[in-house]
């Protein structure tokens, strides 16, 4: 396909560099909650052992986890470890999968876009917020219901947060195969 | 609209989508947010944020990176050499023997790993080379390691058996433990279609030559037994506190892991380049597997909020009057056809969700209590078996990326045929004798 004339606004280009730089920077970090994770599990198994059981593990791994695949999503979309069913798009040329792609997109942007907005609900619920006049006001913190009773915002928070990175992501991916369908690189 | 028809109408675009080859959880998700906002409007766009909530309580499910770590420490650091090596000089003189010590090897590996990638990376970078060099036949090889590989899911630790109780409810321990025969008796009919096909055509799996055998002396043989020290020294270490109940399971599987790099360390194996490579796959790899279960799980609330297993239930029982056999071997069929065209994640978290309340309603003769732990031998051989048919098998593109271009997609296609045949068998065997699969965790845990 020949180049056209006019080449991506830059700060298009701005953007997909600056999303691909903060999710790989965020992915790996997420990476290395893997080992947090073991260590949790292992002073959990050790404490339950040795000593009186730990009430924190249980709930502060599943914390963790979630933070782990969920801030680690954007990272692994650049890494393409998210499973395509390829059986017919394998056999495609690359400008015709960026086509594909380019549209199909948008149910993947449609799913994180609803993810976002009952995050942004259960945080609201989360921190009690009620709204007098503009700015909102913290109520009643929501708790888990459980002997630690941590406070549940800060993982909702995190997961808002993952869910952001990923809609940003999938817009980049978006710009890039318009990119590819325009003849140019990113 | 009648709910049924929302369910089908929501199933069928779903597959249709899949096609067009985005991102699988793109398309789960989409249809389920699509769907649960047009039918209960702006109550029902929390249902993917739910979701995620729901996951965060699964907690057997953080084994899932732990396993994913394991397999790859195993397989980058080459631990397995040795093991093979062992199979190697003790089965080399027979016919198939090496294809024999290769199922015998996805055994071990199948009882230090819940996840069927770990055997097949293994298989494939170890196996594959050695036996096409000896002169294997190449369908004979593929369909052998794949097979063999599958075996890792049902095999305990299993991680599709621990997907398998959070659906059903179900304790972890006794499913695998349920698992245990079935899966050995599965290796042993492969071990038998091998022994026998290469007794019948030789040329298809040729022993080693004379003057091989006369090398291998009796001491190399006893010293490579050693070798098979360090499977059952990681297996102990994971599923002894287990059993005994002084660990988690998911605190048994970081032991695992614990117990895998100290290997590897012994060996001086665990290099910089192994670290990078697990670490960095395992959360590609655990990525993939919980967004698609998030937005399966969605998926799988808009089919609750439906009614869709009630309907299905009742179609079956009442309007076409079918026994509660004819339903079971009926929604087997169903589920094999589907695994033919669904991802296999998806497929655990949408189908069993749909197959599992509706086994627990049907009236088989087998004692209630141990009635979900049978269909749970009988669902993950069902995913086995889906793991290896065309078009979408897990394995078979696993296959294809791992082997040398001179086998082609087609080799791999066929090379399955007869080991499917005889895991059908296999299952055919666990319906008809559910005993195989209860004795064990009826002797272990009697109630």
């Amino acid at each position: 396909m020949t180049p056209l004339a006019r080449p991506l606004p830059r700060p298009l280009i701005g953007f997909v560099r600056f999303t691909d730089r903060l999710n790989y920077g965020v992915g790996r970090f997420a990476m290395y909650l893997l080992f947090v994770l073991m260590a949790i599990l292992m002073w959990s198994s050790i404490s339950k052992v040795f000593f009186n059981p730990s009430l924190w593990t249980l709930e502060m791994t599943q914390f963790v986890m979630v933070a782990y695949y969920i801030l680690g999503g954007p990272y692994a979309m650049q890494m393409g470890a998210h499973v395509r069913m390829d059986l017919f798009y394998a056999k495609q040329s690359v400008t015709r999968q960026a086509a594909w792609d380019a549209f199909t997109v948008f149910a993947l942007i449609f799913y994180i876009a609803v993810l976002i907005w009952g995050a942004v609900d259960s945080l609201g619920y989360s921190l009690g917020l009620t709204w007098d006049g503009f700015w909102p006001e913290i109520g009643r913190l929501e708790r888990s219901a459980t002997a630690w009773r941590p406070y549940l915002w800060p993982i909702k928070l995190v997961m808002l947060i993952g869910f952001v990175l990923m809609l940003m992501q999938a817009i980049s991916a978006l710009i890039r195969d318009i990119a590819t369908l325009r003849g140019e690189v990113i | 609209m009648p709910q049924e028809m929302i369910a089908l109408l929501m199933f069928s675009t779903m597959l249709l989508l899949m096609m067009t080859g985005q991102r699988v959880f793109g398309i789960i998700g989409f249809v389920a947010v699509v769907a649960a906002v047009a039918l209960w409007g702006t109550g029902g766009h929390t249902m993917g944020f739910s979701a995620g909530m729901k996951l965060m309580k699964w907690y057997p499910l953080l084994s899932l990176p732990m396993f994913v770590f394991m397999g790859y420490v195993m397989s980058e650091s080459r631990l397995a050499d040795d093991l093979y090596r062992m199979f190697h000089v003790w089965f080399g003189r027979v016919p198939g023997g090496l294809a024999i010590g290769t199922i015998l090897l996805m055994v071990l590996i199948s009882a230090m790993n819940g996840l069927s990638v770990a055997g097949m990376a293994i298989g494939s970078t170890i196996a594959l080379p050695e036996l096409l060099r000896r002169g294997y036949d190449k369908q004979m090889v593929t369909g052998t390691i794949q097979a063999g590989s599958s075996l890792g899911i049902l095999i305990p630790p299993s991680v599709v058996l621990v997907l398998y109780a959070m659906i059903a409810r179900a304790p972890v321990s006794e499913l695998w433990l349920a698992g245990v025969i079935p899966g050995l008796v599965m290796a042993a009919f492969f071990i038998l279609y091998i022994g026998i096909r290469s007794a019948l055509q030789p040329h298809l799996a040729p022993p080693l030559s004379a003057a091989e055998r006369a090398e291998i002396t009796w001491g190399e043989k006893l010293s490579t037994l050693k070798a098979g020290l360090l499977p059952f020294m990681i297996f102990a270490a994971m599923m002894v506190p287990f059993i005994y109940g002084w660990t988690s399971l998911v605190e048994s599987s970081v032991i695992g892991v614990a117990t895998t790099v100290i290997a590897a360390l012994v060996k001086r194996r665990f290099t910089a380049e192994v670290f990078e490579v697990a670490t960095r796959n395992t959360l590609g790899i655990s990525c993939m597997f919980m967004w698609v279960i998030l937005a399966a799980l969605a998926f799988g609330a808009v089919f609750d909020g439906l009614g869709a297993v009630k309907a299905i239930d009742s179609l079956f029982t009442e309007k076409m009057g079918l026994g509660p056999w004819t339903i079971l071997i009926l929604m087997q069929l169903s589920f094999l056809i589907m695994g033919m065209f669904l991802d296999d994640t998806a497929m655990l978290v949408i189908v069993a969700p749909l197959y599992v309340p509706l086994v627990a309603r049907l009236d088989l003769g087998i004692p209630a209590e141990d009635v979900l732990i049978w269909y749970g031998v009988l669902y993950t051989m069902t995913c086995q078996i889906a793991y290896l048919t065309p078009p979408f098998g897990y394995n078979l593109f696993l296959m294809r990326a791992f082997a040398p271009p001179e086998i082609t997609m087609g080799d791999i296609y066929r090379s399955v045929t007869p080991f499917v045949l005889v895991m059908l068998a296999t299952l055919a065997l666990i319906m008809a004798v559910p005993d195989i699969a209860l004795w064990l965790p009826n002797t272990v845990y009697p109630n």
